[in-house]
């Protein structure tokens, strides 16, 4: 054993390196996207499509750390699966709660007129202050 | 990293193998009994802790079923007793009432049914069985066991607060745990009560990494996966499944405790209390209920998975037969596993949730039924044509076989979104999970210790009084519950303080009265139990088969009073499954004998 | 299942007496730790999310988070600063690799080097962490009071900042344990801990500790500041 993971070692001495520079050219790319974001209408598809595309670079960007620097990739195929396995449950999680959590706000909206008065009014604008504020701090 | 190296590192003991007889390490009182690290010694303090608690919740129900039973009596020496809080003119008041119950519930489900069950047996059985000489890393484990402890102790001072302890259902559903204004019992006692569940979860989450690690990492020679007692396969799922669900419910309390105290709202919105509108905005009461029972309904089987485990390896030992169909026994147990893990929502039927994702989530408890249904028939099966010896643990898990049937037969019927709108919190949801995870759960711990307690305490129960423990608790389960069907079909709900002034429950006076009177002919019974077990751990008949049962597994390999570190010498190497009981004409062959030439296949 | 005489297999990992997984119990632990962690990190966000999408709107975070440190007035940088720590952070996970990596060639001095890189960029990104709570608390967020608006000027909850201020706190509170941890593991590796044991092992259970914090970050900053 000693001495494959010794030969593995210097297989990978570029490695770190390599998956550092993937890790920031993947950020670099989250924030160029999160930049575009910010010129997009709210609700537009070109927004949910970038935000998507933002939590596939987020998984992969993820994915980089787990198999590289917390050296999963390189542990016996048993162990990954059951740590990835267990992760699955994951999928249905999201599904479940942000489901009942959009049904949760359709519900309010169609049998709750006030509350849809209140949240889609729109407040006078006063934030100039707020910035101002924090600026001087 | 070579493994074997690494793999004994935490048993010092393997050092010094050979003089485990002649200078056992000097141990002072404090570290054998209080903060032993040995797994045998920490399983009977959960043991033991487990059963002071199970008094006091059976105590706590034994009251609010005087109060059912009994609405209009007048007890007044029980106020003498107890005190104004909790008894005002001769009445169990309404506040004390809803303190009894979300307490009984609190408590036999967290500290009796999971710390008490999984915590002893988890600890006693996995390096036992499995052939180590502890769990993994023993440090851990009495952390594990101290961490129950602290959380029993601030439970039980929540009894003792001026406000009372927390008195909104065991689910803790905000609004009422996260509002102290909303009533007495979710001020000081829901600050201890959340307390107490947090240090709660810290310790089940030590245990189950433990349990984990030492099942994976800590199998002795030739201890294969498959040829593990199904008692390890089933502690082994229960941890799993601890660890991946205990966090969850933590998130859920983390956000109530902001809640409760920093003016947060993510469980709150639109709220008015005592006539005052609330600020909070925007949150929403189901996501607590998400996340609870994302917990709360796989700890179902956090309960169950256990018993079901202990019950199969009795089975099979007092049968003289295999357990039939092993492998279909672990499937099952990882299929409830891992559809446990998905149908937390059929708690939340009636709460506004999607119905869409309402039917989704009937599926997959549907689905449940499946795997349940494999293990009943496999148990059934395993009975068949044995050659059955009724002793104690055995009547027990015959017990849990059968409540585990009627119990969860109406399962099925609670499962089907359409019929909960009907039997939602009513007296037919109590029957069924009292039943099917309560009385069942309460049965395998029975007979796990009836089965186990010449290991752990070198001497032997007294049968009689077990036999009158077991067919009164049976009798008594039945009876208790059955009639509960019957009143939550009727559209009888659970929580009300107090029936007699529905004109439509008056009906059921009287049965409330006699599943009262039952309820303290079976909590006086449980005395006969504790008896016996305290007085037999100085008394009892000394055990002077080291393997009184003629059971295959490794724990009646070591000596009758095993000491830390388990076997005296070289750990015993396997060579068979557990459960080869009359094969080749012979009574039972131990896991530790070699397969012979000429011996058959099955 | 049958009594077993299945001799033949290649690898016997599961057979017993060694650990199927070839790893020690204590890096098996620490593994499912952070999967059970990764449960309670998921629960919150999942609990964000639900939170989100039964909002009718929601606060722009590139409004919300748009200042650094020694900022000119009436200008924004939205993403600038969280940037920063977003590479802070994952710089000192390369740095805690090449400890852990020293530490298989039981290389002391390396080990020390790099810890202390590690340790350093962990104040530094608690640092700018609590730069960004104090700027936020002067403008007026804080649990249970939210100044900002909706993205589309309606009144927003004060869902928003309160569960910023308990996420990154929770993650906070994971750094601030892991510079702990970290610092234990230098005093340890400057006390010859290790050599004398012969293995660096615990180092590489740190390090999985630290490059989960790492991990938790990179959901955390997704959820947070971009979407």
């Amino acid at each position: 054993m000693e001495q494959t993971t010794q030969a593995e070692h210097s297989s990978n001495k570029h490695e770190i390196r390599n998956v550092t520079i993937v890790l920031t050219v993947l950020t670099l790319l989250e924030l160029t996207l999160g930049f575009m974001m910010m010129r997009m209408a709210d609700g537009s598809t070109a927004k949910i499509s970038t935000k998507i595309a933002i939590i596939i670079l987020m998984l992969a960007k993820a994915y980089y750390i787990v198999a590289y620097f917390m050296h999963l990739k390189h542990e016996i195929k048993n162990l990954i699966m059951t740590i990835v396995v267990p992760l699955t449950l994951f999928i249905w999680f999201i599904i479940a709660f942000l489901g009942d959590g959009e049904s949760y706000k359709n519900l309010r909206n169609t049998y709750d007129a006030h509350k849809k008065a209140v949240s889609t009014q729109k407040v006078e604008i006063k934030k100039e202050t707020h910035s101002e504020e924090g600026a001087k701090h | 990293m070579s493994n074997e190296a690494v793999l004994h590192t935490p048993s010092s003991y393997a050092v010094h193998d050979d003089h485990a007889h002649d200078h056992h390490h000097h141990e002072t009182f404090i570290t054998k009994y209080v903060f032993s690290q040995d797994h045998k010694m920490i399983s009977k303090q959960f043991l033991i802790t487990g059963m002071v608690w199970a008094l006091i919740g059976g105590l706590l129900s034994v009251l609010f079923r005087l109060q059912l039973g009994y609405p209009d009596s007048k007890f007044p020496w029980l106020q003498d007793l107890l005190g104004k809080f909790w008894v005002e003119d001769g009445r169990i008041t309404a506040q004390a009432y809803y303190a009894l119950v979300t307490t009984h519930g609190t408590v036999l489900i967290f500290f009796v049914l999971t710390a008490g069950l999984s915590g002893t047996f988890a600890n006693f059985l996995i390096p036992l069985q499995i052939g180590a000489r502890d769990m993994a890393s023993p440090f851990m484990n009495m952390l594990s066991y101290w961490f129950f402890f602290a959380a029993s102790c601030v439970m039980f001072s929540s009894l003792f607060v001026e406000t009372g302890p927390f008195s909104g259902g065991w689910t803790a559903y905000p609004p009422l745990s996260a509002l102290g204004q909303a009533s007495p019992g979710s001020k000081t006692g829901m600050d201890l009560w959340l307390i107490s569940m947090a240090l709660f979860v810290v310790s089940t989450l030590l245990g189950g990494l433990n349990y984990v690690a030492t099942v994976l990492n800590m199998r002795t020679k030739g201890m294969s996966m498959t040829r593990l007692p199904l008692t390890i396969w089933a502690l082994f799922f229960t941890a799993v499944l601890g660890i991946l669900t205990f966090p969850v419910l933590f998130s859920g309390f983390i956000l109530l405790i902001f809640d409760r105290n920093f003016g947060t709202s993510f469980y709150l919105s639109d709220l008015y209390v005592n006539g005052t509108v609330l600020p909070n905005e925007g949150g929403s009461a189901i996501l607590y209920q998400h996340l609870f029972w994302f917990l709360a309904h796989p700890e179902v089987y956090i309960v169950m998975l256990p018993a079901m485990g202990m019950v199969s390896e009795i089975l099979s030992i007092n049968s003289r037969k295999p357990i039939f169909g092993y492998i279909a026994m672990v499937g099952s147990l990882f299929a409830i596993t891992c559809l446990s893990l998905l149908v937390w929502a059929h708690h939340m039927f009636v709460t506004g949730l999607n119905p869409f994702l309402g039917s989704i989530f009937v599926l997959f408890t549907l689905l449940i039924a499946v795997p349940s249904a494999i293990k009943v028939f496999n148990w059934l099966t395993t009975l068949w044509r044995g050659n059955i010896r009724f002793t104690p643990a055995m009547m027990f898990a015959i017990g849990f076989v059968s409540l585990f049937i009627s119990g969860g037969l109406t399962g099925i019927w609670l499962g089907n979104s359409a019929l909960d709108i009907h039997l939602h919190d009513t007296y037919f949801n109590i029957a069924h999970f009292h039943l099917v995870m309560g009385v069942a759960s309460f049965f395998g711990m029975f007979a796990g210790v009836y089965h186990w307690y010449p290991k752990m305490y070198g001497r032997q129960l007294n049968n009689t009084l077990a036999y009158i423990h077991f067919w009164v608790t049976m009798i008594g389960a039945y009876l208790i519950f059955w009639p509960m069907h019957y009143e939550g079909l009727a559209g009888m709900p659970r929580r009300y303080y107090d029936y007699s002034i529905w004109e439509s429950f008056k009906q059921f006076a009287e049965l409330n009265r006699f599943i009262s009177t039952v309820v303290i002919i079976v909590f006086a019974t449980q005395f006969l139990f504790l008896f016996n077990f305290f007085y037999s751990i100085f008394k009892g008949r000394k055990a002077t088969n080291p393997n009184p049962w003629g059971a295959n597994t490794l724990e009646w390999t070591t000596p009758i009073h095993p000491g830390h570190g388990n076997w005296p010498g070289e750990i015993p190497e396997v060579h068979r499954w557990a459960y080869d009981y009359g094969k080749d004409d012979r009574e039972f062959i131990p896991q530790t004998e070699p397969v012979g030439a000429n011996e058959s296949h099955h | 299942m049958s009594t077993p005489t299945t001799a033949a297999v290649p690898t016997k990992w599961w057979s017993g007496g060694k650990s199927p997984f070839n790893v020690e119990y204590g890096k098996l632990m620490m593994w499912y730790f952070l999967m059970s962690d990764t449960f309670t990190f998921g629960a919150l966000l999942i609990a964000y999310g639900t939170i989100r999408f039964s909002s009718n709107s929601w606060p722009n975070p590139n409004e919300v988070f748009q200042s650094y440190p020694g900022m000119s007035e009436g200008t924004s940088a939205p993403l600038v600063f969280v940037s920063i720590m977003t590479f802070i952070l994952i710089i000192s996970s390369v740095t805690m690799v090449l400890a852990v990596r020293a530490g298989q060639e039981m290389k002391k001095n390396k080990v020390v080097f790099n810890l202390i890189l590690t340790i350093l960029g962990g104040l530094a990104f608690l640092s700018c962490q609590a730069w960004e709570w104090t700027h936020l608390h002067h403008e007026g967020a804080w649990w249970g009071s939210n100044p900002f608006l909706n993205e589309d000027g309606t009144q927003s909850s004060t869902n928003f900042t309160n569960f910023f201020f308990t996420i990154t706190g929770f993650h906070g509170f994971h750094v601030f344990s892991g510079v702990i941890i970290n610092i234990i593991m230098l005093i340890m590796t400057l006390n010859n801990v290790f050599e004398k044991r012969g293995h660096y092992l615990m180092i590489e259970k740190a390090g999985l500790y630290w490059h989960f914090v790492d991990l938790v970050w990179v959901f955390v900053f997704t959820c947070f500041y971009l979407i």
